[in-house]
Order: structure tokens, then C-alpha cells, then sequence
């Protein structure tokens, strides 16, 4: 079983290699931002494989990190509002989102 | 094979710590130190320091990613980000790291190993349960009430960079969201499950992993984004109750310090009998502080600039 455990932990930090890989290359900074968030999911399961192996108590990290790794996220879309307070949606309704991908080459350059 | 997931583990953060300072990109460099956190937070967990790793999680995770990426959105938008970075290396800066690195690792093995306190022994005269809780509040108070201090004063340090006409102006930029939209129900429905959280690390944190610090930066982080979701309205620097939830803590920590001496029992030296209530009252006022603090630095100081514009 701690064998099977270790495999799962070291497949899932593969994965978060993966997503590191494309913070690495973006193109966008959404991509790098997106990564970031695989990172953040990767990262729970990776405290939960590690609280099963080593002691329950660490959940509550897996716990906090779940809990706050969208943070990060929340503080992307604001940055990228003209003057950094702002809601994408409020510029953009959910429904026109898909049209932004033509126009929404500008920010490739990260 | 557990060898294995350790050196894995070690491979990653010190690929995520070379790509945050080499490449170009300041925001990649951003992306990658906020990966790097979560890494660290992992590596931490693995090392068995619990409380380090929660910290580390909160803190790395949560507020340093917004702090930061809020600063490289302002340097865009005052074309900051636009000069291209120094080419070449810096020498005097790498001469400088590269010596601190070094006179540390002479540091290192030229001290003599310390005698390690034996703080399982030690731990029933405390209070608490928890061994790192005990060595806070109870066997290194004096430390930190020290860094409850030092908050205090970074916010102050922060506060001073307001313009004049901005004083009374509300806390931080003028965050604004669409009423109904995605932002703002994230901002309704996080902040309930973070103050439960919250209050849970702080209380648990007694006898078990959490504590004052971990458990402020939680109510400090979901406490930020329902002010960035323009759920909750920023305060004025002159509100008296904020200027109050900003130093009960150190103040009651003070106070109790002061009252410890005043019975005889040395400054900040609790007695066996009442350390449990006392260290759980500094706590809860620390936590009250420290979450204030800790969302009103990253908010920043009061800036109407947006407004007027």
C-alpha cells in the first residue's frame, strides 16, 4: 500500500511538472496563469497522498491550499482590467467571451 | 521509493526557484515564484514541520500571488515594464548573493552545535500541545510579540505612501466588479468557508497544527477577496475601530507581559496554571490583528487616484 501511495505521489508531481512546463512556454499569460492553477490543484493531491503516508493532520494543509489557491486567480483578472480594480465581465459579458479570442491576441506578449 | 518522491520533490523546487530568476518575463518570474510557494509548501509537509507548511500555503499561495500580480499590473500600466532588463549580469548583486550564500554555509559549520532544548519535557508546563504554539506564545514570546510589532509597522510604512489628498480616502484602490457576475459570488461564497477555517486553525492550533498566524492569514486572504469583489467596502485609515483591530493584538500581548511581571512572575513569563486561557486570549487578539494587517498591506494605502481620473 506505501509503495502504491509513493507512485500516485511521484505520478501527480509528474503531472505538476507538466503544468510547469507550460508556465515555461505560456504563450499567453493566461496559460501561465491557468498552470499556475493546475499547480494549486496538483498540490492538494499531492498533501493528501503525503497525509495518508505520513499523518492525517496534514489535510488541513491540503485543506488551506484548496481553499486559497484560487486567490491567485482573483488577483490575475483584476490585474488585467485597464486600471487593475476592475471585472473582465463588467467590459465583457459571459455571453461575447468566445469573440474575445480573435481580439484578444494583445496580451501574448507576457 | 520514498527516497525517489524526496528527490522529485527537490528536482522541482529547484527548477521552479532557476526558471523564477532566469529568463525573461517579469510575469512568468511572478507565475513561477507563486508555483514555487506551493512547492515549498509541499516540500515542508514532507519534511514533517506541519505549521511551516500551512504558512507557507496560506501566505505563498494566497497573498504573495495577489500582491505580486497586482504590482506587475500597475508597473504596465505605468509603462514600467516596458524597459528591457539589464543585459548581462548584474556582478556587484551576484558577488553580493553569492557571498551571503557562502559566509552562511561557513556560519553553518563553524558554530557549534547547540544543545536542543528539550521541549517534550518541557511542553506540560506550557499550556499548549502544540510544541511549535508553545515556543510563540510561551518559551520565545518575546519574539514574537517583537513581529507582531513589525506588522504594525510595515502597515504604517505602507500607510505613509498615500498623497495628502488621499488620507481619508477609503483603503486601497477603488475595486469595482459586475453586481451578479462570477467575482462577486465568488466574494459571497468563499468568505464564510474561510472564517470557519479561520477561526477553526486558530482554536485548534492550541493542541494541534494551526495557530494565531496561520489561521490571521486565512481570514486575511477570503477577507481580500470580498473586498476585491466590492462585497465588502475598504475602511478609512481614520476609522477607530480598524486603528483598533490593527493593535489589540499587540496590545494584549503587551498588557499580559506586563501583568505576568507585575505578579512577580518575570515579563512575559506565564505561569503554569493560566497559560492555556492566557496564551488562547493573546491569540485570538493576535489573530484579529494580524488578518487586518495582512489584507490592508496588500490592499496598499489609500488610492483615489482611480477615481478622479
Amino acid at each position: 500500500m506505501t509503495v502504491w501511495l509513493h507512485i500516485v505521489a511521484l505520478g501527480l508531481l509528474a503531472s505538476l511538472g507538466g503544468a510547469l512546463w507550460r508556465v515555461w512556454r505560456g504563450p499567453s499569460q493566461a496559460d501561465r496563469m491557468m498552470a499556475a492553477q493546475l499547480v494549486g490543484t496538483g498540490g492538494v493531491g499531492v498533501l493528501i497522498v503525503l497525509a495518508a503516508l505520513q499523518d492525517w493532520g496534514l489535510l488541513v494543509v491540503a485543506l488551506a491550499l484548496a481553499l486559497l489557491a484560487a486567490l491567485a486567480a482573483v488577483g490575475f483578472i483584476k490585474a488585467q482590467t485597464p486600471d487593475g480594480a476592475g471585472d473582465p465581465e463588467e467590459t465583457a459579458p459571459p455571453s461575447g467571451w468566445q469573440n474575445r479570442r480573435a481580439t484578444g491576441q494583445a496580451d501574448k506578449r507576457a | 521509493m520514498s527516497l525517489a518522491l524526496d528527490l522529485a520533490l527537490c528536482a522541482l523546487i529547484l527548477g521552479v526557484a532557476l526558471a523564477t530568476v532566469a529568463g525573461g518575463g517579469v510575469f512568468r518570474a511572478v507565475i513561477f515564484f507563486i508555483t514555487y510557494g506551493l512547492f515549498l509548501a509541499i516540500g515542508w509537509a514532507r519534511l514533517g514541520a506541519f505549521d511551516v507548511a500551512l504558512a507557507e500555503a496560506a501566505i505563498g499561495a494566497g497573498l504573495t500571488g495577489v500582491l505580486l500580480l497586482a504590482a506587475h499590473a500597475r508597473l504596465r500600466r505605468m509603462q514600467a515594464g516596458d524597459a528591457p532588463p539589464p543585459a548581462g549580469l548584474n556582478l556587484p548583486a551576484a558577488l553580493a548573493g553569492a557571498g551571503m550564500a557562502l559566509a552562511l554555509g561557513w556560519a553553518w559549520f563553524a558554530l557549534p552545535v547547540p544543545a536542543t532544548p528539550d521541549i517534550a519535557s518541557a511542553l506540560p508546563r506550557s499550556g499548549v500541545g502544540n510544541p511549535v504554539t508553545a515556543v510563540l506564545l510561551n518559551f520565545r514570546a518575546w519574539d514574537t510579540l517583537l513581529e507582531s510589532i513589525v506588522l504594525l509597522a510595515a502597515l504604517l510604512g505602507v500607510w505613509i505612501l498615500a498623497r495628502d489628498g488621499d488620507w481619508n480616502a477609503p483603503l486601497g484602490p477603488r475595486y469595482h466588479a459586475l453586481s451578479g457576475g462570477v467575482l462577486v459570488n465568488f466574494g459571497r461564497f468563499l468568505p464564510p468557508i474561510g472564517l470557519c477555517f479561520g477561526v477553526y486553525l486558530v482554536w485548534a492550533g492550541a493542541d494541534y497544527i494551526g495557530g494565531a498566524f496561520q489561521g490571521g492569514t486565512v481570514l486575511a486572504a477570503v477577507g481580500l477577496v470580498a473586498l476585491m469583489a466590492n462585497v465588502v467596502r475598504p475602511p478609512r485609515v481614520s476609522y477607530a475601530l480598524l486603528r483598533a483591530a490593527v493593535v489589540i493584538g499587540p496590545a494584549v500581548f503587551l498588557l499580559a507581559g506586563l501583568l505576568a511581571a507585575g505578579f512577580g512572575a518575570g515579563f512575559l513569563t506565564l505561569p503554569p496554571a493560566l497559560a492555556k486561557s492566557v496564551i488562547l486570549v493573546i491569540e485570538a487578539a493576535l489573530t484579529i490583528s494580524i488578518a487586518v494587517t495582512l489584507a490592508l498591506l496588500v490592499i496598499g494605502p489609500p488610492d483615489d487616484a482611480g477615481r478622479s481620473s
